[in-house]
């Protein structure tokens, strides 16, 4: 991206406005169960945070805070957590997936699963954006 | 079809027109924005908000973001040069006939909500009926993760897919 210049407007409305975002972004990732989101769409709403952080004050800047590594670390962590989850069944001798298999309410396992798509879907959308938005040089 | 639907399907194609005709790429790209905001309210008004909410996150959004993103990397080529367009008549009746076929077809299709489509025949009703079994309220997540869960499953492996290649095309694969 081209050198930005920092406004004061963006960079402010970007700080009051991020917790807002992060917040409404949990409630439709953990509210999918009663309401309208899920894993997708949360995940999605709390990597916006990221990209509107880049847009106030640079890709570089909003990147050293994020290593590209830990990204991928947390991609790869919602893509583990849903197997294990969906590997537990097997251990106690359901169907692969079953998520009546552990005793309590279904609810719990699937908002794990929520959890786990959400934590791929944030790090999946903000390393793309990171990766494409990135000057070759930096 | 309510006034409504009827303005927000005409939006939604003239965007889409615009996306397809512009000629610079940035216009196409808000363009582009347009028709997925169009496409959200649209399905809002059909009883799809967990659609409509990925539709403008993802279509409006994400995607918006990612092609700026890649647009302010690019320059825009200077002077008049222009590319003509040359299109053989070869496709243009190779597309013309796999259009007309497939709009063909369209008059068979069971109309938007028909109780007796295939769609309702068992698996929808089994669904409905099953939700609030597993604690569930929203029927859509219900199936997403549990009757369809091993689907959400390939799909995030996919999603995982699609990042690792990105790091990997970008020469990052070591980081």
């Amino acid at each position: 991206m081209k050198p930005y210049h920092e406004s004061p407007v963006v960079t402010h409305t970007v700080r009051v406005v991020a917790p807002f975002i992060l917040t409404f972004g949990l409630f439709t990732l953990l509210h999918g169960t009663k309401s309208v989101g899920g894993g997708f769409q949360g995940g999605v709403i709390v990597a916006s945070v990221a990209v509107l952080f880049a847009f106030a004050f640079g890709v570089s800047q909003t990147e050293a805070t994020l290593p590209g590594v830990r990204i991928v670390a947390f991609a790869a962590l919602g893509l583990l957590s849903f197997a294990a989850v969906a590997g537990a069944a097997l251990v106690v001798g359901r169907p692969f997936l079953d998520t009546t298999a552990f005793g309590v309410s279904p609810v719990y396992p699937v908002e794990v699963i929520e959890v786990a798509i959400g934590v791929t879907v944030a790090s999946v959308v903000t390393g793309l954006f990171f990766e494409l938005a990135r000057a070759d040089d930096a | 079809m309510t006034p409504l639907v009827a303005a927000l399907l005409a939006f939604v194609v003239a965007v889409a027109v615009v996306t397809a005709l512009a000629r610079d790429v940035l216009v196409a790209t808000v363009a582009f924005a347009a028709y997925s905001l169009g496409l959200a309210v649209l399905w809002v008004v059909f009883d799809a908000p967990d659609v409509a909410l990925t539709e403008a996150a993802v279509g409006a959004g994400v995607v918006t973001a990612l092609f700026v993103a890649v647009l302010s990397r690019t320059t825009r080529p200077v002077g008049g040069r222009s590319f003509s367009l040359s299109v053989s008549p070869t496709v243009v009746i190779v597309v013309g006939a796999l259009t007309a076929a497939l709009v063909a077809t369209v008059p068979s299709l069971p109309a938007v909500g028909d109780p007796d489509a295939p769609a309702f025949d068992g698996a929808a009703a089994y669904y409905l009926q099953e939700t609030g079994a597993y604690g569930i309220d929203n029927a859509v997540t219900a199936v997403l993760v549990v009757f369809r869960g091993f689907d959400t499953f390939g799909e995030i492996a996919v999603v995982f897919t699609a990042v690792v290649a990105v790091l990997v095309v970008r020469g990052r694969g070591d980081a």
